[in-house]
């Protein structure tokens, strides 16, 4: 009987091969959709919050940051996930509309603090601007504002000579924005 | 149901025909017990499913849904609901029918406070001794402390010098009769004092901290030499009140915390939430995302297994050829599989509402092909080698015996169910996704002893191969998801849906009030089952034996304190 079980160990030992990982010097390979550490795509976020909202453990939170684009995401707000409470579980990347956060083969979270774990926008973007687009970005989005503000105004004063000219029409209100 | 109405005329209230396998009653609190009782002998409903309390606040009135099935002789659920008034809520104890409705009265009883007539033992199982009378599941609880009023715990300094936050009783809610009297649970010393009654005998502690044990409990053994006279159990210490944090999120973020009720099934709980849900919004999902979670299921069923009996045997100091490296080498290999599936590897989040999150991997059936026939193999080896162990077959062998009888009454289901020869398997009784297109055989054995246990689920995983490779031919091409209304907001009602969980019978019960949020979620889970029926068990077993008897069972204690 002894000899029956040893025989097994032996197979086990001569044909299995190896089983100790030599991390962490050897990661692991991981599959594809592996789900680990956020990736960010700065440059295509449009700072909706879904992620935020969605998150069953509120581990998101909207911050602002720098290097993102103006143009989508006007308010400049990214989120910051807080990895002390996050439970990996992608619901956060389901809900978000324009699939800018993806989650990524890393797997390796350690700090002294909590707040050492919480990471900014800055740690989770893997593609953002440099300072430079970003303030020709700015420019452009100024520039589009500003375009805005003016083509409302021209539709307010259309409006506002319109209204005038239909009195009997009831107030009409100004819609900033609306068409631009 | 018409045999119900015409034997008890008048009794029944309300009642609905869901399918031709639920059937929803409700009865008159008066003459609940009798109607179980008919249902019981005449109707051959001899299995206790479980129980819910729902608070309808609303309505205000409290509801208990009893959860009657058979064993086999037929598949009907019976979902048996009472209303009480709120003021004054009690409700006829059924324990007097079924041996295991102790613990699901217990807990509905210190969870909403409605009272139990007849209970025989009506004091807290989850809950500790303070927070009785709070009754936390009620839907106007306002937390512990109480976030409205800011009472915080006081801060005592005990004679040895230590600190210790507590919440003062009421003690003039208890005189007014607001509150009950708190029944305690009794303390070692106590326990001690009542008990033991001769000079052997002894009362041995098993847990919370035990090797043996899978989580924290604990297991009082009163002994007398070697042998358990009695045997006392208290779950409760890892109570996360996840029914409660459900009812505050969103459908979609409950899947999150259906894994975290017991990590080695987290698959079959996230599909038995999403599949009530999905009964709620009457949607069914694609086949091939079906075969998606058949093929998920049956992997998640082979690693609980591979785990549960090598720590198991571990357990019994199989060190010689050291199974439970063996069965974590294996397990490795399946779960390697399933994250390449899912993206994470034990808690998995992956089954949505009328689908799946993602599909197979490219070449995954290549993949997987190999390493199912290597587990075969693996586990045909174990079987042999388990098998003409006689150490171990006399460790194990006619050791903590269930009749299927017993195994029955108690309420047990599962691997442990069908070592006593009852041949019962949610697959079976009550078909989910593609199961019935798919051929597999319930494994039984006639035994009912520890061996029997493991045998049944090293077949299992037998099985659980032999289903996948059919899944993985036969899998259609097709979308993974069924269109979704932008927010699931299901209408009001509710739904039952049960799965064959690597441990047997786990069912969902959800209440929906027709908001974003489940009104109310009770989960029925296999091991809950087990432990209550371990101290029976283990009376008249040598101490020795405690180990082989526990561990058999394959508990996981997270699920059972949810
Ligand atoms: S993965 Fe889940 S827990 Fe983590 S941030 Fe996203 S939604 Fe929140
Ligand atoms: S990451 Fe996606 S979901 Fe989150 S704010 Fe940006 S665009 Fe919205």
């Amino acid at each position: 009987m002894v000899l029956k079980s040893l025989k097994y160990t032996l197979k086990t030992a001569l044909t299995t091969t190896e089983v100790t990982r030599l991390y962490p010097e050897v990661m692991m390979e991981l599959p594809a959709n592996e789900r680990g550490i956020h990736e960010l795509d700065a440059t295509t976020c449009i700072g909706c919050g879904s992620c935020a909202r969605i998150c069953p453990n509120s581990c998101i939170e909207m911050v602002p940051y720098k290097y993102g684009n103006p143009l989508k995401n006007r308010k400049m707000q990214f989120p910051q996930i807080d990895y002390g409470r996050c439970t990996f579980c992608g619901l956060c990347v389901d809900e978000c509309p324009v699939s800018c956060l993806k989650m990524g083969k890393k797997t390796e979270i350690a700090g002294w603090e909590r707040k050492d774990i919480v990471y900014g926008p800055d740690r989770i973007a893997v593609k953002k601007f440099s300072e430079k687009e970003v303030a020709e970005l700015e420019a452009e989005a100024k520039r589009q504002a500003e375009e805005k503000k003016k083509a409302a105004a021209a539709a307010a004063k259309e409006k506002a000579a319109k209204a005038k000219g239909k009195e009997n029409k009831a107030k009409a209100k100004p819609d900033e924005g609306g068409e631009a | 149901m018409s045999a119900i109405q015409s034997a008890f005329p008048g009794a029944v209230l309300e009642s609905r025909v869901e399918s031709d396998r639920r059937l929803w009653i409700t009865v008159d609190p008066k003459r609940l017990v009798e109607i179980t009782q008919f249902l019981r002998d005449k109707k051959d409903f001899d299995h206790y499913s479980g129980a819910a309390g729902v608070d309808r606040i609303n309505e205000n009135l409290f509801e208990v849904v009893e959860i009657l099935t058979s064993h086999g002789a037929h598949q009907v659920v019976v979902l048996m609901k009472v209303k009480v008034p709120r003021d004054k809520p009690s409700v006829r104890s059924l324990t007097g029918l079924y041996w295991n409705a102790n613990w699901y009265e217990r807990e509905i009883w210190e969870m909403f406070g409605i009272n139990f007539e007849g209970h025989p033992e009506l004091y807290p199982l989850l809950l500790p001794d303070e927070l009785v009378g709070y009754w936390p599941w009620r839907k106007d609880f306002k937390g512990y402390p109480d976030t409205t009023t800011g009472e915080r715990a006081i801060e005592q300094v005990g004679p040895d010098g230590y600190t210790e936050f507590k919440i003062m009783p009421h003690t003039e809610l208890i005189k007014a009769g607001v509150l009950p009297e708190r029944p305690k649970y009794p303390t070692f010393r106590e326990r001690e004092e009542a008990e033991i009654k001769s000079d052997s005998e002894m009362i041995m502690h098993m847990g919370p901290q035990h090797a043996i044990v899978p989580g924290p409990f604990l297991l009082d053994l009163l002994i007398e030499g070697e042998r358990v006279k009695k045997a006392f159990l208290d779950v409760g210490y890892i109570h996360k009140g996840i029914e409660k944090i459900m009812e505050n999120r969103t459908y979609l973020q409950g899947i999150v915390y259906t894994d975290r009720m017991c990590y080695l099934a987290s698959i079959t709980n996230n599909e038995a939430y999403c599949g009530a849900v999905e009964r709620l919004l009457g949607i069914t999902p694609p086949e091939r995302a079906q075969y998606i979670r058949v093929i998920l299921a049956e992997l998640s069923r082979i690693q609980s297994h591979l785990l549960g009996t090598g720590e198991f045997l571990t357990l019994l100091g199989a060190a010689t050829y050291s199974p439970f490296q063996y069965m974590i080498i294996d397990r490795e290999d399946i779960v390697y599989l399933m994250e390449s599936i899912t993206g994470a590897r034990i808690t998995h989040t992956f089954v949505r509402f009328g689908g799946v999150r993602n599909d197979l991997p490219d070449g995954f059936a290549d993949k997987a092909r190999p390493i199912l026939k290597r587990m075969r193999e693996r586990t045909e080896e174990y079987m042999d080698l388990l098998h003409s162990d006689p150490i171990y077959t006399r460790r194990m062998r006619g050791i903590g015996v269930l009749s299927p009888g017993d195994a029955r009454r108690l309420g047990v289901s599962g691997p442990p169910l069908r070592a006593s020869d009852t041949p019962y398997d949610m697959r079976r009784e009550d078909p989910i996704l593609v199961y019935p297109d798919l051929d597999f055989k319930v494994v039984t054995r006639k035994a009912g002893d520890a061996e029997a246990r493991v045998e049944v689920r090293l077949e299992e995983i037998l099985e659980s191969i032999h289903i996948i490779e059919q899944c993985l031919d036969q899998i259609p091409d097709g979308p993974i998801q069924e269109k979704l209304p932008k927010k699931i907001k299901p209408e009001p009602g509710e739904a039952y849906y049960r799965v064959e969980d690597p441990r047997g019978e786990m069912g969902i019960y959800v209440v929906s009030d027709g908001s974003e949020k489940p009104y109310r979620v009770k989960v029925r889970g296999p091991v809950y089952a087990y432990m209550q029926a371990l101290p029976p068990l283990l009376e008249g077993a040598y101490v020795a034996d405690v180990v082989a008897i526990a561990g058999s069972m394959d508990a996981c204690t997270s699920e059972v304190d949810r």
